[in-house]
């Protein structure tokens, strides 16, 4: 390379290679950052040169590798300019169709991004979502620059801030530009830039001062530093010969951490690049100002980031920080004055000389000017870096930019500011975001992770894992926060494991405030905060582990044992019965399925089983083991006589009757339970057999009629004695039951009435509540379905209302409408597939406004479109109407599933029992008590609909409560994590199957001949299928139960150091 | 201090005057440890105590005093990997290797170690095995990567890989053809050039696959030996104006038929290349 010897011939060469270029001659941009390159851009160059030299296109299309573009989700991508056209998670096959188009000057339009929410094509790059609320000051550079070029950084006005300086030499003048652009530190602190210059501009002149970079960007979850030092690494040599001008420095190092080798690889050739053009090095451009950048790597140790301790790496010592003052800036490296700042903020420098410190200043707040580069990671839809200016809200970011949570799980917090950071939870999500409020928050800005949190991210474990985290990387030097780090770890290991009393909490409070209080550097001063922050917002969830031993988050392995139990609300052992089906042990399985649960065939078809969603298979990447099919398996190959329920003879019991108003699942599990204990029971049914809602509600090709009558029967014995035909509120009251002598009442007649819409008109001809509707066809036959079917709700009772109208002879189309998106429909996902395989039509995000009655019949619905707001602070997306955007939809039949609640008239005001204005009763949530003394209450009556899985769990609780209540005992469940104790031998797998991952699905009729009939629809495994997927199962229970398993620690952080 | 050696002059001894951590660097490089005894000469060389040494040696995470396997798998547990299931990633490496973090395979074939972030944190959960990233990773692939590790990642299938695909080059001075339809490398005609290295003088041939590494030549050349390469008809030297951005020596261009430069590394064993088709070269 020739070298440039004035500052008059660079400016020539510049405009030269401005002016020479050809912006119109299309060009393949292809992001190839560290997140690129593993996503495969290596092998998108390949091909794209292949093509272009194969097919001759070299002079007709061009092709730049640049570094990252900050939207890591759709790696490897591609972008077209000068169109601006991104291609988004592009194969090579791909490629080779992209470079096709290009050349025909087209689009491929199939390989477009699809905006997720909306299902629209977005062609170009700025019109992404995720790009659109930014302000990318720096990172936009990026798409621009194939950093290893330095032609290609002139080529966009690179190193003309230099220029201006050094024609001006004035280096009061640049220190007065940066203190006025109001630039503050972008490695966490904050401190004014300007300023430190200026301290160091101050030191008396001996000779020698250091300007330094900081590159030892350590906080997990934050990488901004890493792709501008990829992508443009010019900038920062640019940043700080800018610097020294205005410091008088004598010398640069960039302070690089040993993780990031493509940055390492970058920066050496661009100074190297920088050297050999004369830009860097002695007599730069021939004005005699001389500066030298050497790159020093760490060597792997978070507390380096601190600038002491920084400054005692770059030494060759141990890098433990030291007291401050003197600050590095009157004694830093070697005793001499030095000034440390980050990669951003070195990246900032050229910006605001080219564009004037006023017109920096006009991006973000006052006193938090200019922009931010965060990295937007974790539990989000967009993951990526997000630059935008300070004073942004974080729901902007989170919600607009980074497109909300990935899956169904609400957003919980994020995490901002690395291990010395905190938790800020998603009802603060209006917070600015700027080092002031977050500080404020209990958090820090620190040098800009935002990792989002979900539901299935526990903030005990979160708090635990920065504290391991901090106690590895704490240097020792201080007391505090070497035995404080540890002694908070060991106090959050213990809540995790279920071992901490409350008081605990104090304890942990009191020490992190002494840390806080009593150490030298930022990292014992913040170590404190990610447990203060959690404990602030996030309290409830200690408790939870201390008091209930529950991590809600399934993440606390002591706690949750195998997932699949511990989702269970009845406590079932999937893996035990799953572990048994795989060694052809049937009967023993059917015998730990019955253990738990009076009603194996019915939960075999219907329960929304929990087990699978947990199931550590299915959030490891692959599909949960079918759970529900193999209990299906057993269930319906076992006789039920193989397991036999012990009664016991207890005298005093025998003497004693309980009433329990309603046969559904809750109250016949109450019934069974209370039975075996020699209680005499009385079921009171309003219906004509019993079942309750599993007869009443749940269609037949769902739970056939044979299975659910068998299993029941099976359940009625002796002590059971069921009353059908009997109304509460119409043939008995509560009093009745007391004055007839039962000593204790559980109420669980559920909640078989629908809610109205409160629409006029609403009971005209044609339109049905849906249990009515689900009724009248269960118990009598009746078809109310005719012609074209609308449906409005989105839960269970909406979905099987309308699967039931499909099947009904006179209907021709069947509509389910609903207010939000299909995200939020709180039915169960596969039953909302199965209706829409068979032909249900779904429109979401309309609620009903009026109903048209003609000759005394419903003749339309009018409508209005919704759109979604953001999640409020439950998680849950509003949603609001859009004026102007009615419209009515012509329908014969009309069934409102928008709720169930209980009979209005069952309670009057007399009973003492209260109720909520929905009409729940109101119970004390530990005890199923209402506010009548023996009168206790469970089920849906209380919840509103809910799973029959959960009624059965009610079922047993009441059960154990009632028992105490009539023999005078507290009425207490004693919280315990329920952990695998039994060991069942695994089978060996043959080596044929060694290598199968794939879920089996069971069997099921097809869409086409089960929409016309009322025959199951779901079908039973073959013996092969079902041994075979019950091999798929991890087996997490071993780590619990297998003998010589030691206590396993070793997923922990810090122990690679030998 | 530490400086990184930018001018690929490694060939440079270590000096007295260079930092502890610089020395103890090239140590680890060279053996992938800090051997002890290495250790006791490094004290009595600068003149420190050997507690000193053991400090530094211990306080970095990037050293270590256990000899290391032949690949090293790295699973990080960085905050964005761990909620994205991270640990899961690790236990599942420990489990197919049979070791814990910060062990050695008895074979000596994996070293496994857990780091806090490799600023990947966009792909988490993330593995890196020697030096390839594995985004999004999952259990059930854990062994598959870890089985291709000992056949090497950079091992291409010449027939079928479609990123694999010859270029005809001629001499950047003399625009005469380099290519040997005589001599086939892959199976394709190789690029013929004359070298020297120290007193030697003969040919080189080399693979004209992009993407292929293979080389046979007249004489062995030693490992890390910058090359001067010379064009077999005109006889100049084939010397660019570049350097190599993996070591820093010297890049040797041709002309790539169809447009463009290709330049690669004229050290043995390096893979430092470069293809540009615009001819717009630095």
């Amino acid at each position: 390379m020739q070298s440039v010897k004035s500052i008059e011939e660079f400016i020539k060469l510049s405009k030269r290679i401005t002016t020479d270029r050809d912006l119109q001659i299309p060009t393949i941009v292809i992001s190839a950052g560290t997140c690129g390159q593993a996503s495969g851009a290596n092998d998108l160059i390949r091909v794209a040169k292949r093509e272009l030299l194969y097919k001759s296109l070299t002079e007709r299309i061009h092709i730049r590798i640049t570094g990252c573009h900050g939207f890591c989700e759709i790696e490897p991508s591609v972008l077209i300019e000068p169109r601006g056209t991104i291609y988004p998670k592009i194969g090579i096959n791909e490629m080779v169709r992209i470079i096709e188009a290009v050349d025909q000057g087209r689009v491929a339009e199939d390989l477009l991004y699809t905006e997720p929410l909306t299902g629209q094509k977005i062609e170009k790059l700025a019109d992404l979502p995720f790009y659109k609320g930014q302000t990318r000051t720096i990172l936009s550079q990026n798409e621009k620059i194939d950093p290893i070029r330095i032609y290609n950084y002139i080529e966009n006005n690179g190193y003309l801030a230099l220029v201006k300086v050094l024609q001006k030499s004035d280096p009061k003048w640049i220190i007065e530009e940066i203190k006025a652009s109001g630039l503050r530190g972008r490695g966490g602190a904050g401190f004014p830039a300007g300023l430190k210059w200026e301290f160091l501009a101050n030191q008396r002149d001996d000779g020698v001062k250091y300007l330094v970079c900081n590159a030892d960007e350590g906080d997990p979850g934050a990488y901004m530093d890493r792709s501008v030092l990829e992508g443009n690494p010019h900038s920062i040599i640019e940043g700080m010969l800018i610097g020294a001008i205005a410091t008088g420095a004598t010398k640069g190092i960039i302070y690089v951490r040993n993780e990031y080798p493509l940055a390492i690889k970058h920066l050496i050739i661009a100074l190297r690049q920088a050297r050999e053009l004369g830009v860097l090095g002695d007599n730069i451009l021939g004005s005699g100002f001389s500066f030298g950048i050497e790159l020093v790597r760490g060597a792997g140790a978070f507390v380096c980031g601190e600038e002491t301790a920084l400054i005692r790496s770059i030494e060759g010592k141990m890098g433990e920080p030291r007291q401050r003052p003197p600050f590095p800036v009157q004694k830093g490296i070697n005793g001499k004055p030095t000034a440390i700042n980050n990669v951003e903020s070195w990246a900032n420098i050229p910006v605001i000389i080219r564009d004037t410190a006023s017109g920096y200043s006009k991006i973000g707040t006052k006193g938090n000017t200019g922009t931010k580069i965060f990295s937007l990671v974790g539990k989000i839809k967009n993951t990526g870096l997000v630059e935008v200016p300070l004073g942004i809200k974080i729901s902007e970011v989170v919600y607009d930019i980074g497109g909300g949570s990935v899956g169904d799980a609400k957003i919980k917090a994020v995490q901002t500011g690395g291990p010395s950071g905190g938790c800020i939870p998603a009802s603060m999500f209006d917070l600015s975001i700027d080092f002031d409020s977050l500080t404020k928050a209990g958090s820090i800005m620190g040098s800009g992770g935002m990792i989002v949190m979900d539901e299935n991210t526990c903030m005990v474990d979160v708090a635990k894992y920065f504290m391991n985290f901090l106690k590895d990387e704490s240097c020792g030097k201080c007391f505090t926060c070497r035995k404080g780090t540890q002694r908070m770890y060991e106090i959050l290991d213990d809540i995790t494991k279920g071992k901490a009393g409350l008081e605990d909490l104090d304890l942990l409070e009191e020490l992190a405030l002494v840390v806080k209080d009593t150490t030298m550097c930022g990292l014992g001063h913040g170590a404190s905060n990610p447990v203060l922050s959690t404990l602030r917002y996030f309290r409830n969830e200690y408790i939870r582990h201390i008091e209930d031993k529950r991590c809600d988050a399934y993440v606390c392995k002591d706690l949750v044992g195998a997932p699949c139990q511990s989702a269970c609300p009845v406590g079932t052992e999937p893996w035990r019965y799953v572990a048994h089906l795989a060694r052809g042990e049937y009967e023993e399985a059917y015998r730990v399925i019955r253990e738990t649960n009076p009603f194996p065939s019915i939960c075999a078809r219907v329960c929304d089983h929990n087990c699978e969603n947990r199931c550590k298979l299915g959030t490891t990447g692959s599909k949960p083991v079918a759970v529900r099919a193999l209990k299906r398996f057993i269930a319906d190959r076992v006789d039920p006589s193989s397991y036999r329920p012990v009664r016991q003879t207890i005298p005093e019991n025998e003497s004693k009757k309980v009433a329990i108003v309603g046969s559904g699942p809750a109250g016949l599990t109450t019934a069974h339970y209370l039975s075996l204990k020699g209680y005499k029971v009385t079921i009171f049914e309003a219906d004509r057999e019993p079942g309750g809602m599993m007869l009443a509600g749940i269609p037949e090709y769902r739970l056939p009629r044979n299975v659910l009558r068998k299993e029941i029967e099976c359940l009625l014995d002796d002590n059971i004695t069921v009353k059908c035909g009997t109304t509460l509120g119409k043939d008995f009251t509560v009093d009745d039951l007391f004055k007839d002598g039962f000593n204790a009442v559980f109420l669980a007649l559920g909640a078989h009435h629908s809610k109205s819409m409160g629409i006029e008109g609403e009971n005209s001809k044609g339109i049905h509540p849906s249990i009515n509707f689900l009724r009248e066809f269960n118990f009598k036959g009746k078809n109310l379905a005719k012609g074209h079917v609308g449906i409005i709700g989105g839960g269970n009772s909406a979905v099987d209302a309308a699967r039931v109208a499909l099947r009904q002879s006179d209907v021709e189309s069947v509509t389910i409408f609903y207010r939000r998106s299909r995200k939020e429909m709180p039915a169960f996902q596969m039953e909302i597939d199965a209706a829409l395989e068979e032909g249900v039509n779904l429109q979401t995000l309309v609620s009903p406004t009026g109903i048209i009655v003609e000759n005394g019949r419903l003749s339309k619905v009018e409508f209005i479109r919704n759109e979604l707001g953001k999640p409020d602070a439950s998680g849950r997306r509003s949603f609001k109407e859009i004026p102007g955007s009615e419209f009515s939809a012509p329908l014969d039949t009309l069934i409102v599933a928008i709720g169930e609640q209980m009979y209005p008239y069952a309670l009057d005001g007399t009973s003492g029992i209260e109720t909520y204005k929905g009409g729940a009763i109101v119970i004390d949530e530990s005890n199923l008590s209402t506010k009548r003394e023996g009168v206790f209450a469970g089920g849906d009556v209380v919840t509103g609909p809910n799973s029959v899985i959960n009624a059965i769990a009610t079922g047993k609780k009441a059960a154990h409560i009632i028992d105490c209540y009539l023999n005078g005992k507290p009425m207490i469940i004693p919280a315990e994590s329920r952990l695998p104790e039994v060991y069942v031998e695994p089978v060996a797998v043959p080596p044929e199957d060694q290598g199968i991952t794939e879920r089996i699905e069971p069997p099921a009729l097809s869409p086409e001949d089960r929409k016309s009939t009322f025959a199951e629809v779901e079908l039973c495994y073959s013996e092969e299928d079902a041994r075979c997927e019950a091999r798929r199962c991890l087996r997490c229970d071993l780590e619990f139960t297998q003998p010589e398993v030691e206590e396993e620690e070793f997923v922990e952080i810090g122990e690679n150091k030998s | 201090m530490n400086p990184v050696d930018i001018d690929g002059d490694s060939e440079k001894p270590a000096k007295k005057s260079d930092s502890l951590i610089a020395i103890l660097e090239n140590i680890q490089a060279k053996f992938g440890y800090l051997p002890e005894d290495t250790l006791r000469e490094v004290a009595a060389e600068t003149g420190r105590s050997l507690v000193d040494i053991y400090g530094v040696a211990t306080f970095y995470r990037a050293f270590s005093l256990k000899p290391r396997g032949r690949h090293l798998v790295s699973a990080c547990l960085g905050t964005a990997c761990h909620v994205r299931g991270g640990p899961v990633i690790a236990k599942e490496i420990g489990n197919q290797l049979g070791i814990k973090p910060g062990q050695t395979t008895s074979d000596k074939e994996f070293t496994f170690e857990t780091v806090n972030c490799l600023g990947a944190c966009a792909l988490g959960p993330v593995a890196v095995v020697d030096g390839h990233y594995f985004p999004n990773m999952s259990t059930s692939i854990v062994k598959q990567v870890l089985e291709k590790s000992k056949l090497g990642f950079e091992a291409i299938e010449v027939e079928t890989d479609q990123r694999v695909f010859p270029v005809e080059v001629s001499c950047s001075r003399c625009n005469h053809s380099l290519m040997d339809p005589g001599h086939l490398i892959d199976g394709h005609p190789s690029i013929r050039i004359t070298i020297s290295f120290g007193s030697v003088h003969g040919w080189l041939a080399l693979s004209s696959l992009y993407g292929s590494y293979n080389v046979s030549s007249e004489y062995e050349i030693p490992p890390d030996t910058i090359v001067n390469f010379f064009c077999p008809h005109c006889h100049a030297e084939l010397l660019g104006a570049s350097r190599c951005g993996e070591c820093g020596a010297p890049m040797v261009p041709m002309i790539v038929r169809g447009g463009g430069i290709v330049q690669i590394c004229s050290r043995r064993g390096c893979k430092g290349h470069m293809l540009d088709l615009d001819g717009e070269n630095v």
